[in-house]
């Protein structure tokens, strides 16, 4: 067969080989040459060339020698924290937070700090000012992110990359944010969904991990959905899909204010929530936190509201069940991920549903979209380095596992 | 330099480089070999070998075959139908109707037959007779039939392949009809739900052809849905995607008979349109097709039920497209692909839905579900001979379109 393919040979495999190996440091953590070839299945030639190749490239470090082993220890490597850097972003209306982590998925350093009010490029400017004292923090340059991944609400285009429809944020539909940020930090920058990239936080972090059907309903200012279908993230044609605030559920769409908003949103985001609340004689609060407290508090109007509100998210759940039968949903947001909440809206799905899918609270809360940043973030970085298309599959993501005996923040 | 181990990757590489060139070659058919490079990315020296191997195998033979043996970019190939031969079944309550096609999708024949009200094992047996008759009419050897789509009106588990809700096929849930069309046919026999097929047929060659994200609503005496997203048929992690009779939508979404039948299916179903329009004072020995004639005659009755089941549908459409972000819906079965239903959900979309929706009708009609088991089966056939193209999750024909005689 060599014969029939004289170059495609030797930079295929070569290609294969150094995907293979880093696929394997991954997993494994710390390896001596010689299992690596056991491993792999690459001669034990193949696989020291790699090892120097990507030692000489500063990917991988020697850290130690085997031990308890007959005849002389081996030396063992580790993928470096040198090769280079990523930053996750979730940029909220109110709160903003970012994480950097390196190739090897440790997260080195996170913050939060509240939005800048006055929106548009002063907060462009501020995520470049906390990429930069994130980058002092655990020790790097900014010089050294490779690759910068942003979750914002809205519909980000997947023609133009553009984000449309994020009404939280102050001008920001004006700017062309991953150009700018792009100008600012020098590294390519993406935009992505925050709901996606929250749905992504849980499947490799949180309690979705190996699910590849899998709905992510997020419940704050406003209502959204991620979804997974097959292992993959569905965008739809105009990057609109998971705008479940349309579900016709809880209003009557021929209403203008149900129609514009998306009935489903009318009647139980946060808003509509507090509007409801206060139509049933609860005394006025700022936030749906507070009704939450008060329905712990024993307060009947807030009892009620609650559960009205778990039922018609109990209908959209069966909707998504009726229309995707996913494996699991995952509730999140701030009013999704309270823990009674889950329970409420199992009960009342099952009044509505004979199937019994669970519905379970996000494990990662408000941290969900930031490691989905650095999921996102972190495979882009992978692809650059060891993409091919000709393979059929796409890297996996190192598994949790890995952080654990790596050391994390 | 041969490296050990490495011929694997290759062999994988190989099998993909050559259902890729099959691929494209059914798409475009007397394509030559420079079109075949520009849809593969493959490079010319690659792909001519690889066609010469293909040639060798039997699947492939060149277009001209006075041509001089020397292979070069203007090189046509076409595929050999008699290389292999497939057979899709479309299993319904009340028909069963099968065709046998050759390697490159050319139907050679085509039956259609009550299905045996015994139901179990005497279905299995009546499409096994088809397979012979058929074959007998191509004037091909049965035993060549390399693969086998059947597709059945309930849902087919995607991981055990074991079929549910088929309430209309007496005992065929407990049968093991699986293994029963295996002894018959070969290991190469897959299972589907004929909605699902249908959509596969409509996006293969129907109203759907050429779109990534699609929908089939089958709405008729039952309802169902097809789904494509990223190009792939969705099935749901227990192949329960689109069983849009569940859908919480209707009058009704609570009670024991919604949970069971389910509220959408009581709202929008030929039984429930028969059921309003007999209490708006309709005839009582009326049928979905008399009340969609009063329609024209200006029925006031026949005009509200219509409405109001439209609405209904329009609801559905709604959710489907809030969630998925589709670029066509296309509506078929006996009352979805009524001209005067279609017009009536699009009339109900722009009232409630502020974004346009792409709704366009079924034009494959009630052969959707044959064609779609003919296209699996086709997809099935070249993967037994050359490996999937595809994840395995996923059974779908490619964007080429059937031959029919």
């Amino acid at each position: 067969m060599s014969t029939i393919y004289p170059t495609a040979i030797s930079t295929t495999t070569r290609q294969l080989s150094r995907r293979s190996v880093f696929e394997v440091l991954l997993h494994k953590g710390r390896i001596s040459r010689a299992d690596l070839a056991k491993v792999t299945g690459f001669s034990k030639q193949t696989t020291s060339d790699v090892i120097d190749e990507f030692e000489r490239q500063g990917l991988v470090r020697p850290v130690g020698r085997t031990s308890g082993n007959i005849g002389r220890t081996a030396v063992l490597y580790e993928l470096s924290s040198d090769s280079g850097h990523v930053l996750g972003v979730d940029l909220g209306g109110t709160k903003l937070t970012a994480a950097i982590a390196d190739i090897a998925s440790r997260v080195l350093a996170e913050a939060t700090e509240p939005t800048d009010p006055r929106g548009g490029k002063f907060v462009l400017e501020q995520i470049a000012k906390l990429a930069n004292r994130l980058a002092r923090e655990a020790n790097t340059h900014p010089s050294r992110i490779r690759s910068i991944v942003i979750g914002t609400p809205g519909v980000v285009s997947p023609k133009t990359g553009a984000i449309e429809l994020a009404p939280n944020i102050a001008d920001i539909g004006q700017v062309d944010v991953a150009a700018v940020l792009t100008g600012m930090l020098g590294s390519p920058v993406a935009i992505e969904n925050d709901v996606n990239l929250a749905l992504l936080g849980e499947t490799w972090h949180g309690c979705a991990q190996g699910i590849s059907n899998v709905a992510f309903i997020a419940l704050g200012t406003g209502i959204g959905l991620g979804l997974a279908v097959n292992g993959k993230l569905v965008r739809g044609e105009h990057g609109a899909a998971g705008e479940i605030g349309y579900f016709p559920i809880g209003a009557d769409p021929q209403r203008v204010e149900a129609r514009n908003q998306g009935c489903l949103e009318y009647a139980a985001g946060a808003s509509g929530i507090l509007r409801r609340y206060i139509e049933s004689g609860g005394e006025p609060v700022e936030h749906v936190r507070a009704i939450f407290e008060r329905m712990r508090g024993g307060d009947h109007i807030a009892i009620e509201v609650i559960g009205d509100t778990a039922r018609l998210i109990a209908m959209a759940a069966a909707m998504v069940v009726a229309l995707i039968d996913p494996k699991l949903i995952v509730l999140g947001g701030s009013i999704g991920a309270q823990p009674e909440f889950a329970v409420r809206v199992t009960e009342e799905l099952a009044r509505v549903s004979s199937r019994v899918t669970p519905v379970l609270p996000s494990i990662l809360g408000n941290r969900a979209g930031v490691v989905g940043a650095l999921a996102v973030a972190i495979s882009k970085l992978h692809e650059d380095l060891f993409g091919i298309a000709e393979l059929p599959s796409a890297m996996p993501l190192p598994s949790p596992r890995v952080l654990a005996e790596g050391g994390s923040r | 330099m041969i490296l050990e181990r490495q011929d694997k990757y290759l062999r994988q590489f190989e099998q993909r480089a050559k259902r890729l060139m099959l691929h494209t070659m059914l798409t475009l058919p007397m394509a030559n070999l420079t079109s075949v490079c520009e849809s593969t990315g493959l490079p010319l020296n690659i792909v001519g070998v690889l066609a010469a191997d293909l040639a060798r195998s039997g699947w492939i033979h060149l277009a001209d075959s006075s041509a001089n043996t020397e292979v070069d970019h203007a090189t046509r190939y076409c595929l050999t139908g008699s290389a292999g031969y497939c057979l899709g079944v479309d299993l319904g309550g009340t028909k069963v109707a099968a065709a046998l096609a050759d390697f490159t999708g050319c139907f050679m024949a085509e039956m259609t037959e009550p299905t045996d009200a015994r139901g179990e094992r005497h279905v299995v047996d009546q499409i096994v007779s088809l397979a012979k008759k058929l074959s007998r009419s191509a004037h091909v050897d049965a035993s060549k039939i390399q693969s086998v789509m059947v597709g059945i009106p309930g849902a087919v588990d995607p991981q055990s392949g074991r079929i549910s809700l088929v309430p209309n096929i007496k005992g065929l849930a407990d049968c093991g009809v699986l293994s029963l069309l295996q002894n018959a046919f070969g290991s190469n026999v897959r299972l589907d739900n004929d909605v699902n097929l249908a959509m596969l047929a409509e996006k293969t060659q129907g109203s759907a052809r050429g779109y990534n994200h699609a929908a089939f609503l089958a709405l008729g005496t039952g309802v169902g849905m097809g789904l494509t997203v990223d190009g792939k048929v969705v099935r749901g992690a227990t192949g329960a995607a689109g069983e849009i009779s569940y859908l919480p939508i209707g009058r009704d979404t609570t009670s024991f008979e919604a949970l069971r039948t389910g509220a959408f299916e009581l709202e929008v179903g030929s039984l429930a349109i028969i059921k309003r329009f007999q209490a708006q004072g309709g005839a009582t020995t009326a049928t979905v097709r008399d009340v969609f004639g009063l329609l024209s005659a200006g029925d006031k009755a026949a005009h509200s039920v219509i409405e109001s089941t439209a609405a209904a549908i329009a609801s559905a459409v709604t959710a489907l497209q809030s969630i998925l972000d589709l670029e066509i819906i296309v509506l078929g079965g006996s009352i979805g692909s009524r001209p005067e239903m279609v017009e009536r959900v699009q009339r109900a979309m722009s009232r409630v839905f502020s974004r346009p929706v792409h709704i366009a009708a079924s034009q494959l009609g009630s052969r959707a579900g044959l064609i779609g088991a003919v296209c699996g089966a086709l997809t099935g056939l070249h993967d037994h001979y050359l490996g999937a193209l595809s994840d395995a999750n996923s059974v779908d024909g490619g964007s080429h379109a059937l031959r029919q005689p």
